[in-house]
């Protein structure tokens, strides 16, 4: 399908551009691009919709959104993980508007109909009386999410029957996610995640998380205005960025020194030994010299391993967060807090004390990069952003670092590890697969390789 | 639960504290955190759940397992001298908000000098030159007490109606 907007040339010229490490800025809010966001980039990759721990017991629910379809995604009664459309197979009607809970059947407010944890229809009012013996229900029960899939716990979804598996689409990325999830054993979510809506686009939003520590030195200066931070300007830059397939990444920030600034992330020292238990020696390696785990699951999962804190203490954290595009201009923001289920029930409480302060909308962190993304689709649609042709030049800069700086063939994790994470590496893969993905099938000749 | 204390609300105590919330107000519309937080007891707590969608009639829909602020008075305080920074760029150019603070009901309790506040707040907010106009709403249980003849506000906790917040970020105290 072409959009009116949307032709070769246009495509061509930003293929062109990009492949010199610019993004032509008409791309972030365009509406027309925007719809064929959702239709080839979310209809095919794999979404992230709750962790094991949210949904515990059997009957526990929580429902969630893959961009605009509705998910009932349940723990059956023999323990499975399940994920159904929320949505009543008789007319259409949302099934469950309840943002968790336990039950064992699921009933429709319009006419009465019921499902049960493993989506069956259970339950017609009147039954027989109003359909007769030829319905049968077993081929109107709730229609299950084509497919999903769980790595170290955080539970995916797939819109596309025949996308390639959660593992490898996470590729490379699991190895990290051993370290992040499962350097204990496992984590644990605490509550519900904080919901705001923002002023920005997913892209925008992906990118700043994902793949910008450059941002830090600026955006949170405030932080070293205050002497929590290093006046150090490269400060976040130490360290490496890696980038992966199908633009999967993460920034292992350390220090100056390539040491950890605190040992293992100010986690207590009873959890060190279980970490060398669930880790191998190269990923121990890793986790001993960070300081900040910073990344992204292409397309809209970040998340954020820091080490903040109040009062003094310094603790440390996991924060996922999807960013559910709900305009070309607004993003929902989930924000789910993790911690090691191995930690001490006081230093859990002190952690979550700690992301409050830093990252969710109330974080002080997260606050100034809200006014960045606001800031960003607030000038996007001018006619000159606008211009296809790019007769103004109107196009973002990704030269950071790209040209001159080499992988480093020692780092000890899968992927393409840069020696520093000032460097627009991650961010030129995130949208070069961007323009893979939705440029597929468009044209008689593929605009990308 | 009916309270057997004797202990009154009169009118001149009902005004001072009506008088104290809308202080407080004033001075975070101002930009006056530091007075704000001498408001504050030292020892306060200032809590705000989330707020769910939950099925059932009669159970309670809010998330206290799950929170936007967990503060002490010395989280506060790093808070608003954040504010008092360069580059808070939440709050650098300036926003400009409103608190509508109503519906005060104060309940005496045991303690002569402690009262249990319940007031509901509608927080209005513009940002840069834009159109936009953000708002939350909710309500607050306040426990403020007289602590050598002045009134501190000792806990907080702050319900808001919305379960999605439509704020683009919560850098204002509420
Ligand atoms: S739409 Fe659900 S029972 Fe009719
Ligand atoms: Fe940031």
């Amino acid at each position: 399908m072409i959009k009116k907007t949307l032709n070769e040339k246009a495509f061509h010229l930003l293929k062109e551009k990009m492949e010199q490490g610019l993004l032509p800025q008409w791309v972030i809010t365009d509406p027309d691009i925007y719809d064929l966001e959702i239709e080839k980039i979310y209809g095919h990759t794999w979404q992230f919709l709750g962790h094991e721990t949210e949904i515990k017991e059997p009957g526990s629910y929580v429902t969630r959104w893959m961009v605009n379809d509705p998910v009932l995604l349940v723990r059956t009664r023999q323990g499975e993980v399940k994920a159904f459309l929320n949505s009543c197979t008789h007319r259409g009607t949302q099934l469950c508007t309840a943002d968790r809970g336990n039950k064992k059947t699921f009933t429709c407010p319009y006419h009465g109909w019921s499902y049960n944890l493993e989506g069956e229809l259970v339950g017609i009012v009147a039954g027989n009386k109003v359909y007769g013996e030829e319905m049968d229900k077993s081929e109107w029960g709730l229609r299950p999410i084509p497919q999903v899939a769980s790595y170290q716990g955080m539970i995916f979804g797939n819109l596309d029957p025949n996308a390639e598996s959660l593992e490898d689409y996470l590729g490379e990325m699991k190895w990290y996610f051993d370290i992040l999830l499962g350097r204990s054993g496992g984590m644990e979510v605490r509550g519900l995640p904080q919901r705001w809506v923002a002023k920005a686009n997913w892209k925008a939003t992906a990118e700043n998380f994902a793949a910008d520590p450059y941002h830090v030195q600026t955006t949170h200066r405030s932080t070293v205005e205050m002497g929590i931070s290093p006046e150090d300007p490269l400060y976040a830059g130490y360290g490496h960025q890696v980038v992966m397939k199908n633009a999967h990444g993460i920034n292992v920030i350390t220090s100056k020194t390539g040491k950890a600034r605190v040992p293992f992330q100010g986690t207590p020292e009873s959890m060190w030994p279980l970490f060398e238990k669930h880790l191998t020696p190269e990923q121990l390696d890793i986790q001993s010299k960070v300081t900040v785990f910073v990344g992204g699951v292409y397309p809209n999962l970040s998340f954020v391993s820091p080490i903040h804190g109040t009062e003094g203490h310094l603790h440390n954290y996991l924060n996922f967060r999807m960013w559910r595009p709900i305009a070309p201009d607004r993003v929902e923001v989930w924000c789910w807090f993790l911690i090691d289920k191995a930690a001490p029930e006081e230093y859990k409480e002190d952690s979550y004390r700690g992301y409050l302060g830093s990252f969710g909308p109330s974080g002080t962190l997260e606050q100034d990069d809200t006014e960045t993304w606001a800031r960003i689709v607030e000038v996007s649609k001018g006619l000159m952003m606008r211009d296809k042709e790019l007769n103004y030049n109107s196009v973002s800069n990704y030269l950071m670092g790209y040209s001159h700086v080499k992988p480093d063939e020692n780092f000890p994790g899968p992927g393409t590890a840069y020696p520093t994470t000032y460097i627009d590496a991650l961010s030129r893969k995130m949208h070069e697969h961007w323009l893979e993905l939705i440029s597929k099938d468009m044209f008689e000749k593929e605009v990308s390789r | 639960m009916s309270l057997n204390v004797q202990n009154k609300v009169t009118a001149d105590i009902h005004l001072e504290i009506t008088n104290i919330l809308n202080m407080e107000a004033y001075y975070l519309d101002n930009r006056k955190y530091k007075e704000w937080l001498e408001l504050l007891a030292d020892t306060i707590t200032y809590r705000m759940p989330l707020r769910e969608t939950v099925e059932g009639v009669g159970v309670s829909n809010i998330a206290e397992d799950s929170s936007f602020f967990e503060e002490t008075k010395t989280s506060l305080r790093t808070r608003v001298n954040r504010l008092y920074t360069k580059s808070a760029w939440v709050e650098n150019p300036s926003t400009r908000q409103r608190h509508f603070i109503t519906n005060i009901y104060v309940e005496a309790t045991a303690d002569p000098d402690e009262y249990k506040v319940r007031s509901y707040f509608l927080f209005m907010r513009s940002r840069a030159s834009t159109s936009d106009i953000e708002q939350m709403f909710g309500e607050r249980h306040d426990i403020i007490r007289k602590i050598d003849n002045e009134w501190k506000i000792c806990s907080r906790t702050i319900y808001p109606d919305q379960s999605v917040i439509t704020t683009m970020n919560m850098s204002m105290f509420l």
